[in-house]
């Protein structure tokens, strides 16, 4: 797959605070990748640093295997960015707004025509293109952030959190909206808070931490790479510390957390762990309410690699 | 085109507001009209004068009756002193002119004699006066060099018929000028408060940090994305000196078209460009929609007040006014009040208005170079 991004040493420092430290990476043509990590990891640098938005001390950033710099429009024409900030004037309505931000990069008025209205369908906003901003529910204003910025039909997405306080139906659209990008040829950066949304889009992941990648890799690469293989969960209706010390002498257990009446189990390895645990309960004549098991989530993974959720 | 289109879209979003201005200008600068209203047609009024004729029948007698009646209203009043004072106190008669026993021979023998006058405390009275002194003027001309009657009768009807034609060589007159005046001067605060509200709020739109990275990273070359900002506020700027100059003409018909309505006209055009340079500061200083109404309270209302724009200058007290010399409205209706006192208009008698202009000049190069510290310095932030 021909390289989109190459990222190669970018390094860039505020003051005594080093925001990204030595990053390269790359992004494949037409692939959905995720850049994941905890607030303040480096993800929002980093996606500045790519568009030149903010300079670096040291680094070199391609795009279309060219020189990314500030005044590089022969690339930035056929970039599209939707920032996590709503970007839209609340004196034009949905079809102005859309016109004028795709107007800064196409010229022909008929062509422009076609492409706003082809955004209008991909956002799903054909009713309302004579609302104005302020006439549109959240989820619609991010569905029109989100025209507004790829009705110029850009080859490489950026999405800073485009879901961010939107309700279910216009979540789905958005979603949708991605994926047809990505079907008709585009590649985007996506960043989220929401591991559902990771796992169901992404084709790839990049999980930063302290300016630093800590893991890159499908969502099931990822999985396969954490420490902790299976999770079980039992609701007992009463805990007692003879029944936990027991529990913690099984075979392949990585940590018991425990919570009221509900006990967590993280097994290191895959091998009828379930099986033996009830067996165990059943031995010692506790009674349990519910007990069910699952792989980890990717949410697990993220918390084994940076030791905090994600959404802290 | 894109930008250029865009700013007047969001110009029109606030029709309503540049409406309110003119509609204000319009209400304001029409009252401001009436006021000065002290028109320029006289009608003829004529005091009202009792005459006591204790004299015969003599020529000169009757001709100064007969001068008296042509040039005032004679009231009839009973023979009777008490009548005669009470008709001067009811306002019947304003003046009582007592012709006594022997005036018109004692005249024409080349004599003094005092009319006895009861009069009311008023204009007509001083009417009446005025028209008795002249006409007795006259004949003590005539009876010095004359004895014969006939021949003073006559030199006397041809003198005080001697009219002096008069003609208005200029269309301007005190009025109208004083209607440019207040019409320019009130002009100074909707200008300025439609000037600072509109592009203090379109550009705190262009200006939102996610729509200036939306552009930046769009494949327009930002610094002509400015460029084009700018353009646009200008000719925006200048279209609303027109619509204020179409209404002008409107307002004040062909004044506004003399040499001194021109220069008003330039006057308010520098004033217009000044307003706009403020703009741009205060919209580089302060990105908030919400706060755009407050300052504009604070800038083109308080301006006003402080330097003239709705009450005349000349009453405002000196601190105030000496406060006022830093703010480039003060200099602006300086300009206008001094247009408006002007007898001639010359190189000489404009120094002073000439600069005027160039104080507001510097003013506008001020605020241009202030806006360009200010932007750097926040892009160096940014």
């Amino acid at each position: 797959m021909e390289n989109v991004i190459e990222v190669k040493n970018l390094t860039k420092e505020y003051k005594n605070l080093k925001a990204i430290d030595n990053l390269s990476f790359n992004v494949y043509e037409g692939e959905i990748l995720g850049l994941l990590g905890p607030n303040g990891s480096g993800k929002s640098t980093t996606i500045n640093c790519i568009l030149s938005l903010l300079n670096y001390q040291s680094g070199n950033i391609k795009i279309f295997s060219k020189k990314m710099e500030p005044n590089s429009y022969d690339i930035k024409k056929d970039i599209g960015v939707i920032f996590q900030d709503v970007a839209v004037f609340n004196e034009l309505t949905v079809y102005e707004n859309i016109d004028y931000f795709c107007g800064l990069y196409i010229k022909d008025k008929i062509l422009r025509k076609e492409y706003v209205f082809d955004a209008i369908k991909l956002v799903g906003l054909e009713d309302f293109v004579k609302f104005y901003p302020k006439q549109l529910s959240g989820g619609l204003l991010r569905r029109l952030n989100i025209a507004c910025g790829i009705a110029h039909k850009p080859r490489l997405i950026f999405l800073d959190e485009p879901t961010v306080a939107v309700d279910p139906q216009s979540r789905n659209n958005i979603l949708d909206g991605i994926k047809q990008l990505r079907d008709n040829g585009a590649t985007i950066i996506y960043t989220t808070h929401y591991m559902e949304e990771v796992e169901l889009l992404c084709d790839r992941i990049i999980i930063l931490d302290k300016g630093k990648i800590i893991a890159e890799g499908s969502s099931d690469e990822l999985k396969k790479n954490a420490t902790t293989v299976e999770k079980i969960t039992v609701e007992l209706t009463s805990i007692t510390k003879e029944i936990i010390d027991k529990i913690e002498t099984l075979k392949n257990i990585d940590d018991v957390y425990i919570n009221d009446n509900i006990v967590v189990i993280t097994y290191k390895k895959d091998a009828n762990n379930l099986e033996k645990l009830i067996d165990l309960l059943k031995d010692n004549n506790v009674s349990y309410n519910s007990i069910f098991s699952e792989r980890p989530t990717l949410n697990d993974v993220f918390l084994e690699l940076t030791g905090k959720d994600l959404r802290d | 085109m894109t930008v250029f289109k865009t700013f007047f879209k969001v110009v029109k979003a606030y029709r309503g507001t540049i409406i309110f201005y003119t509609i204000l200008l319009i209400v304001f600068g029409g009252m401001n009209f009436q006021t000065n209203d002290n028109s320029m047609t006289f009608t003829n009024t004529k005091p009202d004068i009792a005459i006591v004729n204790k004299d015969s029948d003599n020529p000169i007698t009757n001709n100064l009756i007969k001068y008296l009646k042509k040039n005032a209203k004679i009231i009839k009043l009973d023979d009777s002193e008490s009548k005669r004072n009470d008709a001067l106190f009811y306002r019947d008669v304003n003046y009582i002119i007592y012709i006594p026993k022997n005036y018109g021979k004692t005249i024409s023998e080349g004599k003094k004699v005092e009319l006895s006058i009861k009069k009311t405390p008023d204009y007509n009275a001083y009417l009446a006066y005025i028209m008795l002194k002249r006409y007795l003027k006259v004949q003590n001309i005539y009876t010095k060099t004359n004895t014969d009657e006939r021949e003073i009768i006559k030199n006397i009807n041809n003198s005080l018929d001697n009219n002096t034609k008069v003609k208005v060589m200029s269309k301007l007159n005190t009025t109208e000028l004083s209607n440019m005046n207040s019409y320019f001067n009130f002009a100074s605060y909707s200008i300025m408060a439609i000037v600072i509200f509109i592009v203090c709020l379109v550009l705190s739109g262009f200006h939102e940090e996610s729509i200036i990275k939306r552009t930046i990273i769009s494949s327009m070359d930002y610094k002509r994305y400015n460029r084009l900002i700018l353009i646009s506020g200008i000719i925006y700027t200048i279209i609303t000196w027109l619509v204020f100059t179409i209404l002008g003409f409107f307002l004040l018909k062909e004044t506004l078209f003399s040499l001194r309505g021109l220069i008003y006209l330039f006057n308010s055009l520098l004033f217009t460009m000044c307003s706009l340079t403020i703009a741009l500061l205060v919209s580089s200083l302060l990105n908030n929609k919400n706060a755009v109404n407050g300052i504009v309270n604070v800038i083109a209302l308080g301006s006003s007040f402080l330097c003239g724009a709705f009450v005349p200058s000349s009453f405002l007290p000196k601190s105030v006014l000496n406060f006022s010399k830093i703010l480039p409205t003060y200099w602006y209706i300086n300009t206008n009040d001094t247009l408006a006192k002007l007898e001639i208009i010359n190189l000489n008698s404009l120094r002073n208005v000439f600069s005027n202009m160039i104080i507001i000049l510097i003013f506008i190069l001020v605020f241009i170079i202030l806006n360009n510290i200010i932007t750097k310095y926040k892009r160096k932030i940014g």
